[in-house]
C-alpha cells in the first residue's frame, strides 16, 4: 500500500490531538488548541533565536526540555507544557530573570502591560531567593532623541536587535559585551537613526525600551484606548489612541497585515502633539479688522451670508485629512449649494488621479518578482512604513530596485523580461514618470506591470475618489464640460470667497507666495480648522473644527483600502465639522438633516458603490485595472 | 600497559616543526596515500578505525563526515583549535611540537569529506602555536601539498588560519563558526546541524586538532591496526593534560583504557609532597569530580563515563588533601561566569547567581540553605541552557556537593574556609 503524502504532522499537546502544517513550531500548533505557552524572545515575524528559553517543554522521546518556540512539530509528537518538571522549570527561569531585575515595576511605564510582570504572576515564584547585590547598569541611556533604555530592565530578549536586523534591516542595535554584562546598544554610542524605533518600544517584553514622549505619561489601565488611522500619511497604518484624561499619550500599532503588518514609523507614531488640543478655541468673526470671539451660530450665519454675496465665485479647499463623509458633505456643498465647481484638495503641482494609480496593493508588493520603487527615498520618506514592506519582501526574494525618478530608461533596462509581476511605487510628484515606466515596461516583460501611487496625506486618495478635485467628479467621473478651477488658477481667477477646511496641522493649508499676494484682497476667507495657523491673520471667519484623532468617519488610504477612523479624544466643545457644513447649506435654502455620522457614510456607500468595500475592510474597486 | 606514542612519537626529533624533519620521520607520506585512495574509501577507513571525536564529546569521526548532505558544495573543514578550557594543553602541545602533523590531518579530512578550503581557527592567546602552524602552512605550500592541483593530483586544497580573540565560547562548534564569519562569537540554534548548515551556511566539519592528528596514522597503518590500539569502543591513544599537585605535571600520550592510576602515579609521579590524593578530575574544567576509589577506572570515553565523569578534552587536575574542594569549584565557577556569551537566560543569570554564592561561601557568610540553593540553580540551568557551556558550569559543583558536603557545611559553620590554614602551613 502506497503511503500517503501529506504536508500536515498530526501530534498531540498536553493530550489534545492538533493537526499542522509541516514547518509548525511546537508554540504555534499549541496556539491552535488554546494552549498559550509563555515567551519571551519568541516574535511571530522574527526568525526563532530560543534564548531566553522561557517557553521550554516536554517533548516525549526527547531526553531534554525543547524550546517550544525553536523546535518544530513532528507526525506522533507528545508535547506536554504543564507537567511537574516544566513547571518547576518556568519558576527557575523566571526567578533567574529577575535577578538582575530592578522590580521598579511601580515606576515603569510598562507596568500593567509587560509580558515580564504577566508570566511572573501567572508562571513564576511567589518569592526571589536571591540575596545579593543585584547587578547595576545605566538606566535611562538616551538611544536616540525618541528612546530611552533601561539595561537593567532589559532581560537580552534579541527582539530589538532583530527587529533591527531581520524586519527594518538597519542593523543599528547590537548586543555589547558578554555574560551577565551584556547590554543593548547602537555602535560607539551613536543616537540611532531609524525611522522605525517606536515599535522597539513595542515589542519589548520588559519596560526596557521605552517613548520619551510616554514617558511617566500613565498607567495603562489609565488609557482610553480608540482603534483609529494614523494621521501621518497615506500608508493607513491602524493605530490605537491611547489617551488618557482626554489627551492622547501615544499611538501604538493595531496590526492590519495588508497594510501596515504590525508596524508604525516614527513620523506617525510620534505626530501626536500635532493633534494635541491645546486650550480652548472659539469662533471668531473679524469686525472692523479684528477678530472677535462668537458663538457658533453667529459665525455661521456671519460665514453664510458671506458665501451668499459671493455667489458661484467661491473657492473651496478640503485637506487631504479630511474624513470621506466630510469630503462629501463638502462637495455636495459647493456643487448643489453654491453651485461652484472650483474644488480642490491638492497643495501644489496638480496631479492627475484615476483608478490605475491603486491597481498595485501594499501587500502585493511581497508577491511581484521585481519592484521598481522610482524616486528611491522620496517615497520612503512619502510613506515610511513602505520601506518595511519592501524589505521584508527582498529578504523573500522580490528584486528591488532603488532608480531616481528622471531615471525611468535605466529602470526598464534594470528590469527582466521574464518577469511574471512588476510593481512600480512613485510619489505624486512623479507620477508621469511612472506611468512613463509603467508604460515601458508593459512592453518589456511578459507578466503584469501595475502601479501604486503615494498620494499626499492620511485621505488624499479619499479626496480624489470623491471628487473634491476640480476637473473630477465622485469615482473618476468626467464632469462634462463643468470643470473648474484649480487651487493654481485661484488667484486671478475671480474668486470672491476662499473656504479653507482643515483637520491637521501637518497637512494644512499652507499659503505659497502668489497665494500670499492674493489672500489679503480677498473678501471673505473662512477658516475651518482644528488648530491655529498664520491663516487666522487673514481669515474673516474662524471656525474651529475637530482634529483628524477627534472624529468619526472613514477614509482611504493610497491603495484605496476604505477604514474607520473614530475619535480618541472627547472635543464636546467643538461643534462637529459635518454638522457646520449642514448649517451653513440650510442657511442657504438647503434642507440637509443628518443626525450622525453614520447617516452621511450611508448616504456617501449610495452615492458612491464601490465604497461599500469599507464593510470587508477591503480596497475600493473602480473597475478591473487595465 | 606499556606507552605506545603514536602523535608524540618522534617528539624527541629535533626541529620536528620544519618540513623536512617532519618528512623524514614519515609525515606526509600518509597524505601522499590519500590522494592515492578515493574519498568514500578514506570515510570509510576512519570509520572502521573507531576514531572517535578528541575534542571533548567524544563523537565517532567517521560518522560526523558522512552526515554531509551529498552533492552540496562548496563544503568546509574547521579545525578546532580554540583549546581554551582550563587544564587543557594537549593541543597547544601537538601545535608547536609539530604543526605538520596537525596540516596534514586537515589536508587529509579535508580530502575525505570533498573540501577545497579548510579553516584553523586557534586560541587567540596561542601565539606561538599560530606561529608554528603559520609557518609549517607556508612550507607546505611551497612544497606543493597546498595549493591548486596539489602533488599534481588534481585536488585543490587550502588552508586559513584565523585567531580567535579570547572567548572561550568559541571552542563550540556553531559559536566558532558564527565567529569565524566575522560576528559575535555566539552558539548558533540546532539543527541545522553544521554539517548541514555550517559555515556561510555550507556543509561544514568541524575537527579538534587531536582528531585530525591521528589521520596520518590510521591512513598509513590502516583501520585494523588503530582498532587494536585502546579498547573496543575507544581506539587508540589521547594525550592527557595533566597539572595540579603531582609531582611531574605535562602531557602524556597514553594508550587508551589506561589505568588512571598509571597516569598519575607512574607518569605523574604521584601527588607531590607525599601527600595524598583527595580528588581529581579528569576532562577539563566542565567535569566531575573523581575520588581515589576511581583510579583504577580506565582512560577512555566509556569507562570514565561509567565513573560519573566525562573524559572531554583530556585533561587531568590532580588535587591533594589540602584542597579546598568548594574553593576548587568556586574557581570553575567563575571561569564560566566570566565566560557565559549571556545569549541565554539560564547561563547568563544562573553562573553569576552560583559565583555569588561561592563567594559567600569562601567570605564566610554562607547561609545552611545555600548549598541546596547551588543544587537548585544547577538544575535550573543543566539541560535548559542554550549550548553545553551553561550545563557545563553546573557538573563540577554538583558533583563537589555530592562527594564533598561536609566541607560546604564546615564552610558555614566556622564561617569561613577551613583549609585556609593548612595551605597556608603547606606554602610555608
Amino acid at each position: 500500500m502506497a503511503a500517503v503524502q501529506t504536508d500536515q504532522v498530526t501530534l498531540t499537546v498536553n493530550g489534545q490531538s492538533v493537526t499542522v502544517p509541516k514547518g509548525t513550531l511546537i508554540l504555534d500548533a499549541a496556539k491552535k488548541v488554546g494552549i498559550d505557552i509563555p515567551i519571551f524572545c519568541s516574535h511571530p515575524k522574527m526568525a526563532p533565536v530560543a534564548v531566553c528559553r522561557m517557553c521550554l517543554v516536554e517533548v516525549e522521546k526527547m531526553p531534554k526540555l525543547q524550546p517550544a518556540c525553536a523546535v518544530y512539530v513532528a507526525d506522533g509528537m507528545v508535547v506536554k507544557t504543564t507537567t511537574e518538571q516544566v513547571g518547576k522549570y518556568q519558576k527557575g527561569v523566571l526567578e533567574f530573570l529577575l535577578i538582575n531585575h530592578p522590580l521598579d515595576c511601580p515606576i515603569c511605564d510598562k507596568g500593567g502591560e509587560c509580558p515580564l510582570q504577566d508570566q511572573t504572576y501567572q508562571y513564576g515564584p511567589g518569592a526571589s531567593r536571591f540575596d545579593f547585590q543585584k547587578a547595576h547598569f545605566d538606566k535611562a541611556v538616551p538611544l536616540s532623541d525618541k528612546i530611552l533604555l533601561d539595561r537593567e530592565r532589559c532581560i537580552l530578549c534579541w527582539r530589538c536587535t532583530r527587529f533591527s536586523e531581520e524586519i527594518s534591516g538597519e542593523r543599528e542595535l547590537a548586543l555589547i559585551q558578554r555574560g551577565v554584562h551584556t547590554i543593548i546598544g547602537t555602535f560607539n554610542d551613536e543616537p540611532a537613526q531609524s525611522n522605525y524605533q517606536g515599535n522597539w518600544t513595542e515589542i519589548c517584553p520588559v519596560g526596557a525600551l521605552t517613548s520619551r514622549q510616554y514617558r511617566f505619561i500613565s498607567r495603562p489601565w489609565d488609557l482610553d484606548r480608540t482603534a483609529s488611522v494614523c494621521p501621518g500619511c497615506s500608508m493607513g497604518c491602524n493605530i490605537q489612541i491611547d489617551a488618557r484624561n482626554n489627551r492622547i499619550g501615544r499611538f501604538q500599532s493595531r496590526e492590519n497585515l495588508a497594510v501596515d503588518d504590525g508596524w508604525l514609523c516614527d513620523f506617525g507614531r510620534y505626530s501626536f502633539p500635532n493633534f494635541q488640543r491645546t486650550g480652548q478655541d472659539r469662533p471668531q468673526i473679524r469686525r472692523n479688522g479684528t477678530l472677535e470671539e462668537v458663538s457658533y451660530d453667529e459665525a455661521i450665519a456671519f460665514a453664510a451670508d458671506g458665501l451668499k454675496q459671493a455667489g458661484r465665485q467661491v473657492a473651496g479647499w478640503a485637506s487631504p485629512a479630511d474624513s470621506n463623509e466630510e469630503f462629501f458633505l463638502f462637495r455636495r456643498l459647493f456643487r448643489e449649494v453654491f453651485e461652484s465647481p472650483n474644488l480642490d484638495h491638492r497643495a501644489g503641482t496638480l496631479v492627475d488621479a484615476e483608478p490605475d494609480d491603486m491597481a498595485l496593493a501594499i501587500e502585493d508588493i511581497e508577491r511581484c518578482d521585481q519592484v521598481v520603487v522610482l524616486g528611491g527615498q522620496e517615497v520612503i520618506d512619502a510613506a515610511p512604513v513602505l520601506h518595511l514592506r519592501l524589505f521584508k519582501s527582498q529578504r523573500k526574494g522580490v528584486n528591488v530596485a532603488n532608480v531616481g525618478a528622471s531615471e525611468v530608461a535605466e529602470a526598464v533596462a534594470g528590469v527582466r523580461p521574464d518577469c511574471t509581476a512588476v510593481g512600480i511605487l512613485a510619489t505624486e510628484a512623479n507620477k508621469q514618470a511612472a506611468v512613463d515606466l509603467q508604460r515601458k515596461l508593459s512592453r518589456k516583460v511578459k507578466g503584469s506591470v501595475r502601479r501604486l501611487i503615494v498620494t499626499t496625506g492620511p485621505n488624499g486618495r479619499g479626496a480624489k475618489d470623491l471628487g473634491i478635485l476640480p476637473h473630477l467628479g465622485p469615482g473618476y467621473a468626467s464632469l462634462n464640460g463643468q470643470e473648474g478651477k484649480g487651487r493654481p488658477e485661484w488667484p486671478g481667477a475671480g474668486v470672491k470667497a476662499l473656504y479653507v477646511h482643515a483637520s491637521s496641522a501637518l497637512h494644512g493649508f499652507v499659503p505659497n507666495d502668489a497665494e500670499s499676494m492674493w489672500l489679503p484682497g480677498l473678501p471673505l476667507v473662512i477658516f475651518h480648522r482644528f488648530r491655529a495657523s498664520p491663516l487666522d491673520e487673514l481669515a474673516h471667519v474662524i471656525l474651529p473644527g475637530r482634529a483628524f484623532t477627534e472624529k468619526n468617519g472613514t477614509v482611504t488610504n493610497m491603495e484605496g483600502r476604505v477604514q474607520r477612523i473614530r475619535s480618541g479624544i472627547d472635543a464636546e466643545a467643538i461643534r462637529d465639522d459635518w454638522r457646520v457644513f449642514q448649517e451653513i447649506a440650510n442657511h442657504l435654502g438647503a434642507s440637509w438633516n443628518y443626525e450622525s455620522v453614520d447617516q452621511i457614510t450611508a448616504d456617501l456607500l449610495r452615492a458612491v458603490p464601490p465604497y461599500a468595500a469599507l464593510n470587508q475592510g477591503a480596497r475600493v474597486l473602480w473597475s478591473e485595472p487595465s | 600497559m606499556a606507552i605506545k606514542p603514536l602523535l608524540t612519537k618522534d617528539f624527541a626529533t629535533e626541529n620536528l616543526e620544519q618540513l623536512k624533519v617532519y618528512e623524514r620521520t614519515g609525515g606526509y607520506a600518509g597524505f601522499k596515500k590519500t590522494l592515492e585512495m578515493q574519498p568514500d574509501a578514506l570515510v570509510d577507513m576512519v570509520k572502521k578505525s573507531g576514531l572517535r571525536g578528541r575534542g571533548g564529546a567524544g563523537f565517532p569521526t567517521g560518522n560526523k563526515w558522512s552526515f554531509l548532505p551529498k552533492g552540496v558544495y562548496p563544503r568546509y573543514l574547521v579545525c578546532n583549535a580554540d583549546e581554551s578550557e582550563p587544564g587543557c594543553f594537549k593541543d597547544r602541545y601537538l601545535m608547536e611540537e609539530s604543526p605538520h602533523q596537525v596540516l596534514e590531518g586537515i589536508l587529509i579530512a579535508s580530502y575525505a569529506i570533498g573540501c577545497n578550503l579548510a579553516f584553523i581557527y586557534i586560541r587567540g592567546e596561542y601565539l606561538p602555536q599560530h606561529e608554528a602552524l603559520e609557518n609549517a602552512i607556508d612550507e607546505a605550500r611551497q612544497a606543493g601539498y597546498l595549493g591548486k592541483n596539489v602533488l599534481g593530483k588534481g585536488y585543490d586544497i587550502d588552508v586559513i588560519l584565523h585567531r580567535g580573540a579570547g572567548a572561550y565560547i568559541c571552542g563550540e562548534e556553531t559559536a566558532m563558526l558564527t565567529s569565524l564569519e566575522g560576528y559575535r562569537g555566539e552558539p548558533r540554534l540546532k539543527p541545522p546541524f553544521p554539517a548541514v548548515k555550517g559555515l556561510y551556511g555550507k556543509p561544514t566539519v568541524v575537527n579538534n586538532v587531536e582528531t585530525v592528528a591521528n589521520l596520518p596514522h590510521i591512513v598509513l597503518n590502516g583501520a585494523d591496526w588503530f582498532k587494536a590500539i585502546g579498547t573496543p569502543t575507544g581506539s587508540g591513544t589521547r594525550l592527557w593534560c595533566m597539572s595540579g599537585h603531582v609531582n611531574r605535571p605535562g602531557n602524556y600520550e597514553m594508550e587508551n583504557g589506561t589505568p588512571i592510576r598509571e597516569l598519575i602515579e607512574e607518569h605523574g609521579g604521584g601527588v607531590w609532597k607525599n601527600r595524598k590524593l583527595k580528588a581529581f578530575q579528569p576532562g577539563g574544567a566542565s567535569m566531575m569530580v573523581l575520588l581515589p576509589e576511581h583510579l583504577d577506572v580506565g582512560l577512555d570515553f566509556d569507562a570514565i563515563a561509567k565513573a560519573g565523569s566525562l573524559a572531554g578534552a583530556g585533561a587531568m587536575v590532580v588535587m591533594d588533601e589540602t584542597t579546598c574542594m568548594v574553593d576548587a569549584a568556586r574557581r570553575y565557577v567563575k571561569f564560566f561566569e566570566h565566560e557565559s556569551c549571556g545569549k541565554c537566560t539560564p547561563c547568563r543569570e544562573g553562573t553569576y547567581w552560583m559565583a555569588n554564592i561561592f563567594d559567600r561561601f569562601e567570605g564566610g557568610e554562607a547561609k545552611p540553605g545555600d548549598i541546596d540553593l547551588l543544587l537548585d540553580i544547577g538544575y535550573n540551568i543543566d539541560g535548559r541552557s542554550f549550548c553545553p557551556l551553561g550545563d557545563a558550569s553546573t557538573w563540577f559543583p554538583r558533583s563537589v556537593i555530592k562527594f564533598f558536603r561536609d566541607e560546604f557545611q564546615e564552610h558555614i559553620s566556622e564561617k569561613g574556609c577551613p583549609f585556609k590554614k593548612s595551605v597556608q602551613e603547606a606554602v610555608a
